[in-house]
């Protein structure tokens, strides 16, 4: 029993500690220009790129595509950090050295970024309400929160993934950045999936955030939860596989760091 | 100035031209910046603004580069003089004889000229992948636009290295300024569909001339004249930028010496 205090402890406090420390570097008025202004302009630049088009896509279809995608911001960048921030302040050793279950010490990264990629895609929808008039009277606002939920989780996995990448490249900043803009193109923030060729169709569908993008959509559109349900649950598969294959990439760096000696080496 | 010292500042700008070329070519971040994001925007905006025609497809090759130089100025240029206090190398540059704005000005040099390598990419993608035929319109003008737009690009750069160095607070937005100039420069699209208020910021910014000047050598036949605004606009702004600068040097080296917080804030 002891034990499994011990690791919700350890859980909560690891989740506290890497978003207090990812602070200790993000100023508030960095996390405002990348958090809050960054966002808005994302949103208006493809929107009005949009506007601009004929491809036949609403000014709706962008902004709420955007506002999803923001989440990519926290599950991409807040999370890689939080693992990569281990191995740039010197920390990965002690972290190996501790005897603290690994599976709580790892989930632990995420969740508060979990939290702040849900306020990041709120701070988007309001954007798109109050500066482009995004129509959400058909709305149901808990069906779209849990639809927020569900896509900030698993996109919180893929960020998993790619911060145990950072722990054995020194290249975790063209690894974030190409993640974050591939989800850009093939999440179908800004292009219909119907549209993109079939091979990156498939890419497109094991990626976080194309079934939670069109969820929102249909949600705003008057949906009921129930009717996303399936591609609800299918988007907490794709977040646990890219966990899971996180997981063992951690351990095996890990276990292969310890053999080798090479902590913090490539 | 002497013939002489003239000689050796633009052996400086040379070496450091060389020297931060050979080095960003190592630096995924420098090689994302000019070649993918530019290359995904693009091929957005193909997707988007595709069905327009195949007049278009030059118009989007132009845009889609235009935003890798922005990111080139925006992140490589603007942190040139950053970089070097992360590194401890800013206090024998600012020891040595050559003023500090030389060096930095051959580094941004080399960081915009490298970044016109986003519109190669660009074009390669829209020619040989998505199959549109593509010709600039004005290849001498084009040229001569290119060439206006490297030159205001540096001497912005100049203006954001020092200030970012001088008010970190500024330099914590540089992510936040990375779109609102994709917007407010109408890489993509005209200015006109922005509400009129934006319009005087645009008509600040080198890179909404640089902008025009592209855009309308590539994808029109322009009369000199009509190429003639941004050309001189680009011109002012950046002897605007250089007088900035030069100002903002002074300051932080003075700063610098009186504090002594040259590596450090």
């Amino acid at each position: 029993m002891s034990k499994v205090i011990a690791n919700i402890r350890l859980f909560f406090q690891g989740a506290v500690l890497s978003y207090i420390a990812l602070f200790h570097w993000l100023r508030p008025s960095q996390y405002i220009a990348t958090k809050v202004v960054g966002p808005l302009a994302q949103i208006l630049f493809f929107t009005l790129m949009g506007k601009f088009g004929t491809s036949g896509e609403s000014a709706d279809f962008y902004i709420i595509g955007n506002a999803i995608q923001i989440t990519a911001l926290s599950g991409i960048f807040g999370v890689t950090f939080s693992l990569a921030g281990d191995r740039w302040n010197g920390t990965l050793p002690y972290l190996f050295g501790t005897p603290a279950n690994r599976m709580t010490m790892f989930l632990g990264r995420a969740v508060i970024h979990i939290i702040d990629g849900m306020f990041g895609v709120l701070i988007g929808f309001t954007w798109g309400v109050t500066l482009l008039g995004l129509d959400l009277s058909n709305t149901d606002p808990l069906a779209l929160l849990l639809v927020i939920a569900v896509t900030t989780f698993s996109t919180s996995g893929l960020g998993l993934l790619l911060g145990s990448l950072s722990l054995i490249t020194r290249n975790v900043m063209f690894i974030n950045n190409t993640a974050y803009f591939v989800l850009l193109v093939l999440s179908g923030s800004n292009i219909a999936i119907d549209r993109l060729p079939s091979a990156l169709q498939a890419v497109s569908n094991v990626l976080p955030l194309t079934r939670g993008i069109a969820s929102a959509r249909a949600i705003i559109n008057g949906a009921t939860f129930r009717d996303v349900r399936p591609a609800m649950l299918e988007e907490i598969g794709i977040g646990m596989i890219y966990i899971t294959f996180g997981y063992v990439l951690f351990r095996w760096i890990e276990v292969l760091a310890k053999r080798r000696g090479t902590l913090e080496a490539m | 100035m002497k013939l002489g010292m003239w000689k050796a500042y633009i052996h400086v700008i040379r070496l450091a031209f060389i020297f931060t070329l050979k080095q960003a070519m190592t630096d995924a971040f420098v090689l994302f910046g000019i070649f993918v994001q530019p290359l995904i925007i693009a091929i957005m905006a193909l997707f988007v603004l595709g069905d327009q025609g195949d007049e278009i497809a030059i118009f989007i090759v132009v845009g889609s580069g235009l935003t890798g130089l922005w990111d080139s100025v925006l992140f490589q240029s603007g942190s040139s003089i950053t970089r070097e206090r992360w590194t401890g190398t800013l206090e024998a540059l600012v020891g040595m004889p050559t003023p500090l704005g030389v060096i930095v000005f051959g580094k941004n040099l080399a960081f915009v000229t490298q970044a016109l390598s986003s519109m190669v990419v660009s074009y390669a993608l829209a020619s040989i992948i998505f199959g549109y035929p593509l010709h600039v319109e004005s290849p001498v003008l084009f040229i001569l636009s290119i060439i206006m737009t490297v030159i205001s690009l540096v001497c912005l750069g100049l203006v954001l290295a020092t200030l970012f160095v001088l008010n970190p607070d500024v330099q914590r937005w540089q992510n936040g300024l990375e779109f609102p100039v994709f917007i407010l420069a109408g890489f993509l699209f005209p200015i006109a569909i922005l509400p009129q208020w934006t319009t005087p910021f645009s008509y600040m910014l080198a890179p909404y001339w640089a902008a025009v000047a592209l855009h309308i050598s590539s994808s029109t036949n322009p009369g000199i004249l009509e190429v003639g605004l941004p050309w001189i606009m680009m011109g002012l702004l950046s002897v605007a930028y250089l007088v900035i600068a030069f100002w903002l040097f002074k300051k932080m080296l003075f700063k610098a010496r009186v504090d002594a917080t040259l590596s450090g804030q």
